[in-house]
């Protein structure tokens, strides 16, 4: 560690990292635009500049994120000169900026108005027309560009040298006539290209999945992990009126995702915004399946499970550890292996992040004593038995709707998923709240464990899985001696 | 007084100048041979050139000597290392080097020769600038006919030196590695961090070509021309209005008037001189009344200006000091890489500034903005100094040149244009 000084106070600075992360690890406020944690700095912004004094030298403004940090150095990040050499930065940055913020996705988040507000000056001092380039230009499936916004900071240049290993972006033209273009005008392909929307420090990458859709200040944000895979990247899940959940960021996570997530996760919150959710309960009648209230529903899961000897408890792999542990209870108070539904691994591994395996909660499930079965072998099964609970977001879907339609009615099917399951053999269905709605802890394919947290709240009637399960381990215990004898 | 001693020059008036025989026979090559055979170190060669006090002709007039220590001990350093020849003449007005390259490529292959030895490198790269064909061509045959008579490659003189040669200094290295011609911001420094992240050294051509001088010479004889702190003789290319254009050797210190009207010929047409250039479109105007100042480095910076490639140009009385203003103008905004955020947008808007105020479309506030957003381009704060190139002859036309200026604002024209020339600046830039 090198000791230095940042604003009048002594700091433990890293060697190996540029001054701007010494300054912003102590809380000091340094603009940057082409800076980026994790990626190669390049200095070529020239925002984020500081004072600094070393040894009997007169003190120089410098780039921070260029500039090595060395025993002694005196650091002024609120200096008049730094100040003034931002101001000059960002009127050039201004001059040919297209001032569409109104209309701007990226507005309330970018960096460049940010900035402005905080270090710019009142008005521009061009009369010279703006350059007019490209607005809408699709890079892609996922991302478009607005070549008018870009301030050609190659951050998305390089998130795909140094983050991906396989360059797609590049700045064509020289000087004034640079713009961000893919080589031979290829489309961007893989799994990362949403994270360019997040490095883009204003709105020129923005996600076609988001454009237009929310003005970000009304959009509520709680931090969270991604279930689309065993990585379990920290997300943030962004909510709009309550109601719509409608992106998904990654959060900087050093140990699990660092800055990034794939797109997979990150277009995944479909599955949060799907509509016929599953509501208090619903018991199998004359007329099909009719609705009841959650007691009445768990009475009938209780009196099924306590009357039939030969039962089987499926998790799904979404549950979390909170919830698996009350289920390994109920199991093991019915005496029954607890299993949950292996999905088979899926062609999205890669080497950055994906793990290829759909269960988000795998290892922390099998610390709890789950054994993983597939979805086949786990219908097989339950053919044989008298009757069977399935537990937890997703289940009938990773089941398969044909495998549970084909069991037989002498199976009395009953389940707590997010969503109806039609099959002849079910006998009461149960809502509950989905990963956006509810708490808990996942634990992800490396040990580390990544919470989940209620963005949103669950529908109409729906409770808390792990309640319900403590109410039915209640149910069995209460009136269990009279089966037992 | 006796004429200067001239050396640079000293073969290119010879027929054939450029093939290892004429070269051989003026010189040629001795000074590799006294090095290598005269058992000198590499240390007693960047010494000498230290004591000789040779500072870069590239522009910044940096010590050579002192850059060449700068390279790390290769003992304590083994990492493959490099010397970058900067033979790619940019500056507008600069064609200096055009000459060695095209009359006396061997001089500078043994300037380069000698460098390596000094800097323990086996490989340099000649960066020549893409229009510069003849050059190129000049200094592949040299090479060719070179490494066939044993001075490039391998046990050069059957000793233990090898060295291959194979063209703003940390750009030349992104082209040489085949990527954009992006300058690196320092530090890190090339002599630690240059080609392929090993240590490098870039020299220009003019500069190497001093060397085999210096150390069939000695330092003393080297320091006994120019002056004390600049010593030595340089390249002036001077260019403009005046009778005879051209490249001439000069002692370092000699007064512009001088070389204006003994070599040059003086302002052509019996004209008066309005304005000048000292060393290259980047080190500004000044005015015609300041031609007495003399060629050397800290001459011209006390003057406000630089020496830089001491490539002169002269204006009468009768040019119009913003219209060349403007075609430089527009050069660095075609030349901007484009990486540094005041760089790009600033060098566009002093050329549509200048542009506008030669149309007739100035505003008074604008001579202000001018100095205002030269300012904001420099010194120091982008990442090369081409940035700090468009800023500095902005502010020598808005100090020295400012009723001009306002003559073409209050007159809603360019004054020096008559009735029947175009009314747009169309001047075409520099090639
Ligand atoms: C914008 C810019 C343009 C330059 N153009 C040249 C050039 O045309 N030729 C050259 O030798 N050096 C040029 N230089 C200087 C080089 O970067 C470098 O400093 C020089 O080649 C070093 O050699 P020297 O120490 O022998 O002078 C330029 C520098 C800048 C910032
Ligand atoms: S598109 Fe965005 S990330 Fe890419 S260079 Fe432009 S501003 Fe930077
Ligand atoms: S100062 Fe200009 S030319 Fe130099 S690196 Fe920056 S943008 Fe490129
Ligand atoms: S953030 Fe430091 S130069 Fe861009």
């Amino acid at each position: 560690m090198t000791k230095i000084i940042i604003d009048g106070q002594e700091v433990e600075a890293d060697p190996h990292k540029p001054l701007i992360h010494a300054c912003h690890g102590h809380g000091s406020d340094v603009p940057m635009y082409c800076y980026h944690p994790g990626l190669t700095p390049v200095g070529s912004c020239r925002i984020c500049q500081v004072e600094v004094q070393q040894g009997e030298m007169p003190p120089r403004v410098v780039v921070a994120c260029r500039t090595p940090v060395s025993e002694g150095m005196v650091v002024n990040t609120d200096a008049a000169g730094a100040h003034e050499a931002r101001r000059q930065c960002l009127e050039f940055l201004l001059k040919n900026h297209p001032l569409d913020c109104p209309i701007c996705d990226k507005a309330g988040e970018c960096d460049l108005q940010d900035f402005s507000f905080a270090e710019g000056q009142g008005e521009g001092r061009s009369v010279e027309p703006r350059r007019k380039l490209e607005k809408r230009k699709s890079l892609g499936d996922v991302i478009v560009l607005d070549q008018e916004r870009c301030i050609l900071c190659s951050r998305c240049v390089r998130f795909f040298e140094d983050v991906t290993h396989k360059a797609q972006l590049t700045v064509a033209g020289m000087g004034a006539r640079s713009v961000i273009s893919t080589f031979a005008d290829r489309p961007l392909t893989g799994n990362y290209q949403g994270n360019l929307a997040d490095i883009c420090p204003v709105g020129a990458l923005t996600l076609k999945k988001f454009r237009f859709q929310a003005r970000v200040w009304n959009l509520h944000k709680s931090f969270s992990t991604c279930g689309e895979c065993s990585r379990g990247c920290s997300i943030s899940v962004e909510v709009l009126r309550r109601r719509e959940v409608k992106r998904l960021r990654p959060r900087y996570n050093p140990e699990v995702n660092r800055w990034w997530m794939c797109d997979t996760g990150r277009f995944s919150f479909d599955r949060f915004n799907r509509a016929g959710r599953l509501g208090a309960g619903l018991l199998a009648g004359r007329r099909g399946m009719e609705a009841v209230d959650r007691e009445r529903a768990l009475d009938e899961v209780g009196d099924i499970l306590r009357v039939h000897a030969h039962n089987e408890v499926i998790a799904s792999p979404w549950l979390t550890q909170e919830e698996g542990q009350e289920l390994a209870r109920l199991a093991q108070r019915l005496g029954v292996e607890p299993c949950f539904v292996s999905p088979p691994a899926n062609d999205l591994e890669d080497d950055l992040l994906h793990t290829g395996d759909p269960s988000p909660n795998r290892r922390g499930l099998e610390e709890l004593g789950f054994v993983g079965r597939t979805a086949r072998e786990l219908i097989e099964t339950l053919a044989q038995r008298e009757s069977a609970l399935l537990v937890g977001e997703r289940i009938g879907e990773l089941l398969g709707a044909e495998g549970l339609a084909s069991l037989p009615r002498s199976v009395r099917l009953m389940a707590i998923d997010t969503h109806p399951i039609e099959a002849p053999a079910l006998r009461v269905l149960l809502g509950t709240p989905d990963a956006s709605e509810r708490e808990g802890t996942w634990v992800n394919v490396d040990g580390h464990v990544g919470r989940i947290a209620s963005a949103k709240p669950a529908p109409e009637g729906v409770r808390v899985l792990c309640r319900d399960l403590v109410d039915l381990i209640e149910r069995l215990e209460g009136q269990g001696q009279e089966t037992l004898s | 007084m006796k004429s200067p001693e001239l050396y640079l020059l000293s073969r290119t008036n010879r027929p054939d100048s450029h093939t290892l025989d004429v070269f051989r026979r003026h010189e040629g090559y001795q000074a590799l041979e006294r090095v290598l055979k005269g058992g000198f170190s590499p240390q007693e060669v960047i010494g000498m050139v230290k004591d000789s006090g040779l500072r870069g002709r590239g522009g910044a007039g940096f010590p050579t000597g002192l850059k060449w220590s700068f390279m790390p001990d290769p003992e304590k350093d083994p990492r493959p290392r490099y010397l970058a020849v900067n033979a790619d003449e940019s500056e507008p007005g600069t064609c200096k080097d055009r000459v060695l390259l095209e009359k006396d490529p061997h001089g500078l292959i043994e300037g380069i020769l000698i460098a390596c030895y000094a800097m323990q490198v086996k490989t340099a790269y000649v960066y020549v600038r893409g229009e510069y064909r003849l050059p190129h061509d000049r200094v592949a045959k040299a090479l060719a006919e070179a490494r066939a008579a044993g001075w490039v490659g391998e046990n050069i003189l059957d000793s233990d030196f090898s060295c291959e040669i194979c063209g703003e200094e940390t750009g030349l290295m992104e082209s040489l590695e085949g990527k954009r011609g992006h300058p690196r911001p320092k530090p890190p420094f090339p002599a630690g961090f240059g080609l392929w992240g090993q240590p490098t050294t870039v020299n220009n051509v003019e500069t190497l070509h001093n060397v085999p001088f210096i150390i069939l010479r000695g330092a003393e004889w080297y320091r006994s021309m120019g002056t004390e702190k600049s010593p030595g003789n340089i390249l002036v290319g001077i260019s403009g209005h005046v009778e005879r254009p051209g490249v001439y050797e000069v002692p370092l210190g000699t007064s512009a008037q001088k070389i204006l009207e003994d070599h040059a010929g003086g302002v052509w047409k019996g004209r008066k001189l309005k304005a000048w250039i000292p060393g290259g479109s980047s080190t500004g105007f000044l005015p015609g009344s300041q031609i007495g100042l003399s060629m050397d480095h800290d001459s011209l910076k006390e003057a406000g200006s630089m020496l830089g490639t001491a490539a002169m140009i002269m204006l009468d009385e009768t040019a119009c000091v913003v219209r060349a203003m403007q075609v430089m103008a527009r050069f660095y905004d075609h030349e901007s890489c484009g990486q540094c955020s005041q760089c790009r947008e600033g060098t566009e808007w002093l050329s549509q500034i200048f542009r506008r105020i030669e149309c007739g479309d100035g505003r008074v506030e604008d001579i202000d903005l001018l100095t205002s957003l030269a300012n904001g381009m420099a010194p120091g704060k982008t990442i090369c100094a081409l940035a700090d190139a468009a800023a500095i002859p902005t502010h020598s036309v808005v100090r020295h040149f400012r009723a001009e200026l306002e003559a073409h604002v209050e007159q809603g024209r360019c004054p020096y244009l008559s009735n029947d020339q175009p009314s747009q600046a169309t001047v075409g830039a520099h090639a």
